[in-house]
C-alpha cells in the first residue's frame, strides 16, 4: 500500500468498494456451497458432529431465551390489557409474536453469538495455522469439508431450535398468565389457539432456515478470510457475531414484509 | 554470476515451469522462474530467506495462482485449473508444510490416515497398515494416539512427512523438512528422501538451508535469488562454482567481522 494521504472522497470510495467486495465474496461462497451440495459427497460423520454441536448444544440457550421472552411478554401484556379488561386474550398476542418475530429473531441472535463465534474461531484458527492449505494440498475442497457439514447442520437445527424456543415461550407465558396472574386456563388456551395458525408456523420455520444460512455463510466466510494470527482470528470472530446479528435483524424486517404477502396475519374466524 | 543450464531433456520433463511471476501487493517475489524437473530426480532449492522458495512450491501444488507464466505438470497446465479441477493433480503430490500444518483436532494416526480416507480407501486394515508403515519410517509409530499439541516441533514435522508420503505420491514437495530438527533426525529424514527415490522412484523437490543435506541428497541444486533461478547444477558443480555469492552461501559467510 502506498502512503499517499487520502481525502474523504477516496476514503468513501474505498469503503464502498470494500462493502461491495464483501457481498461479492459472500455470494461466491454461497455459489461454491451450492456447487458443493450438488457435486461433492456429503460427509455424514462431520455433519453429525456439527448437528450435535449446533443443534443439541444450543438447546439450553434457546430454551432460556424462549422461556423468559414468553414470560416477560406475557407479564407486560397483562399489565396493559388489564386496563381494558381484555387480559384473558393475552395468549393470542404472545403466541403470534413468538411465532412470527420473537422466537425466530431472538433464538437466531443467541445462536449467532454461540455458534457463529465458534465457527469463525475454529475455521479462522485452521486458516492461520495453514490447516486449510493442508486440506487443499491433499485435494480436499475446504468448502466441502468445513462449510457444508455446518451448513446442513445449521439449516436443519435452526427451525427445530426455534420451535423449541416457541414451545417453552408459550409454556412460560402460561405459567405467568395462568398461575401468576390468575387468568383462567381455558381462556388462555382458547385465545392462543384461536389466533395462531399454520401461517404463523410457516413464518417461524422459513425465518429459521434463512437466519441459519445467514449465520453459517457469514461466520464461515469470516473464518476463511482470517489472517494475521491470533489478532486476526479474534477480529474475525467478533465480526462473525456482529455481522450475522445485524444481517438477521435487517433480513427479518424485509422477510416479514415478504412473508406476510404469502402468509397474511390470520383473521379470527 | 555463473548460470549453468540444465541438461537438455530427452523427453518432456515431469514439471516444466516457464516465466513464472508472482507479486504480493508491491512486493515482487517471483520474477520469471524457468525450471524443469525430471521424473525421479531430487531437486534441492536453496537461496536466501524471503526469495520465494516456499512461494514456488505453493504454485506447484496450486495453493497460489501465478500472476503470469505457466506450470506444466505431466502434460496438465495447472496454473489455470479451478480449485475443484486440482483435486486429481494434488492426489499425485505430497506436501510437507514448514510447520507441519497438522489438524489439531485429530490424533497423529488420524492425521496420517487423512489422505487415505479422503482417497476413499475403505479397507480399514489397509489404512492401519499404511499409517503404521508411514509412521515407522519417521520413527513415530509409538506416538500414534497423541494429539499434535502434545508433540515437539520436530515430531510434528515428522508426522507431516508421514502424512505427505502415506498416499504414495509421485512427487513430494518438502518445505524445510529438517529445519529445527536435531542432527540425527535430520540424517534420518535425508535417508528417507533418498530411500523413497530409490525404492519408489519418487520425485522430490526440497527446500533446505542445511548445506550438509544439500550435498547428501541432491541430484540437482537450484538457487533462487532476486526472484529468478540464479544457479542450477549438480552439487559438485555448486561446490566448484567460482561465484563468490554461491561460495559465501555454501560456507555460511556473511562477510561480517566481530
Amino acid at each position: 500500500m502506498d502512503e499517499t494521504p487520502r481525502g474523504p472522497i477516496t476514503a468513501l470510495g474505498l469503503a464502498t468498494l470494500n462493502f461491495v467486495a464483501y457481498f461479492g465474496q459472500l455470494g461466491a461462497l454461497v455459489v461454491e456451497s451450492a456447487e458443493s451440495l450438488l457435486r461433492a459427497r456429503l460427509r455424514f460423520r462431520l455433519m453429525l458432529q456439527q448437528l450435535v454441536a449446533i443443534g443439541f448444544g444450543s438447546q439450553v440457550v434457546v430454551i432460556v431465551t424462549g422461556a423468559f421472552t414468553g414470560a416477560v411478554f406475557s407479564a407486560q401484556s397483562y399489565f396493559k390489557f388489564k386496563d381494558f379488561g381484555i387480559e384473558s386474550t393475552l395468549g393470542g398476542i404472545v403466541s403470534v409474536s413468538l411465532f412470527r418475530e420473537l422466537g425466530p429473531v431472538l433464538s437466531s441472535l443467541l445462536v449467532a453469538g454461540r455458534v457463529g463465534a465458534a465457527m469463525a474461531a475454529e475455521i479462522g484458527t485452521m486458516k492461520v495455522s495453514e490447516q486449510i492449505d493442508a486440506l487443499r494440498a491433499m485435494g480436499v475442497h475446504p468448502v466441502d469439508y468445513l462449510v457444508i457439514p455446518r451448513f446442513v447442520a445449521m439449516t436443519l437445527s435452526m427451525p427445530l431450535l426455534i420451535a423449541e424456543a416457541i414451545v417453552f415461550g408459550l409454556g412460560a407465558s402460561w405459567l405467568v398468565a395462568v398461575l401468576g396472574f390468575g387468568i383462567p386456563d381455558s381462556w388462555f388456551w382458547y385465545h392462543t389457539i384461536e389466533h395462531t395458525n399454520l401461517q404463523d408456523f410457516a413464518f417461524a420455520m422459513i425465518k429459521g432456515v434463512v437466519f441459519g444460512i445467514l449465520i453459517v455463510v457469514i461466520s464461515c466466510h469470516q473464518g476463511m478470510v482470517a489472517s494475521n494470527g491470533a489478532v486476526g482470528v479474534g477480529r474475525s470472530t467478533t465480526r462473525a457475531v456482529v455481522f450475522s446479528s445485524l444481517a438477521i435483524l435487517i433480513f427479518n424486517f424485509f422477510l416479514t414484509l415478504l412473508l406476510n404477502h404469502f402468509f397474511p396475519m390470520g383473521l379470527v374466524t | 554470476m555463473t548460470t549453468h543450464s540444465s541438461p537438455q531433456a530427452k523427453q518432456r520433463p515431469f514439471i516444466r515451469i516457464r516465466g513464472l511471476y508472482k507479486a504480493f501487493d508491491s512486493q515482487k517475489v517471483l520474477q520469471g522462474i524457468d525450471l524443469d524437473i525430471e521424473h525421479g530426480e531430487t531437486v534441492v532449492l536453496i537461496g536466501p530467506s524471503g526469495e520465494g522458495k516456499s512461494v514456488l512450491l505453493k504454485h506447484i501444488i496450486g495453493l497460489l495462482q501465478p500472476d503470469a507464466g505457466s506450470i506444466d505438470f505431466d502434460g496438465i497446465l495447472i496454473g489455470s485449473l479451478r480449485e475443484r479441477e486440482f483435486t486429481a493433480v494434488r492426489r499425485r503430490m505430497g506436501y510437507l508444510f514448514q510447520n507441519g500444518a497438522l489438524f489439531d483436532s485429530m490424533t497423529v494416526a488420524q492425521n496420517v490416515a487423512f489422505p487415505l480416507a479422503e482417497a476413499r480407501i475403505k479397507d480399514q486394515a489397509e489404512i492401519d497398515k499404511r499409517v503404521h508403515e508411514a509412521l515407522e519410517v519417521v520413527e513415530l509409530s509409538e506416538h500414534k494416539e497423541k494429539m499434535p499439541i502434545n508433540l515437539s516441533g520436530g515430531m510434528r514435522k515428522r508426522v507431516g512427512i508421514a502424512r505427505a508420503i502415506v498416499g504414495r505420491p509421485e512427487i513430494i514437495l518438502y518445505d524445510e523438512p529438517t529445519a529445527g530438527l536435531d542432527p540425527i533426525v535430520t540424517d534420518v529424514i535425508d535417508h528417507l528422501v533418498q530411500r523413497l527415490q530409490k525404492r519408489y522412484k519418487v520425485t522430490s523437490l526440497v527446500i533446505t538451508h542445511d548445506m550438509s543435506s544439500v550435498f547428501k541428497i541432491a541430484d540437482r541444486v537450484v538457487m533462487l535469488k532476486n526472484g529468478v533461478v540464479a544457479f542450477t547444477g549438480t552439487p559438485e558443480q555448486l561446490r566448484q562454482s567460482s561465484d563468490p555469492f554461491l561460495q559465501d552461501f555454501i560456507a555460511g559467510r556473511s562477510g561480517m567481522t566481530s
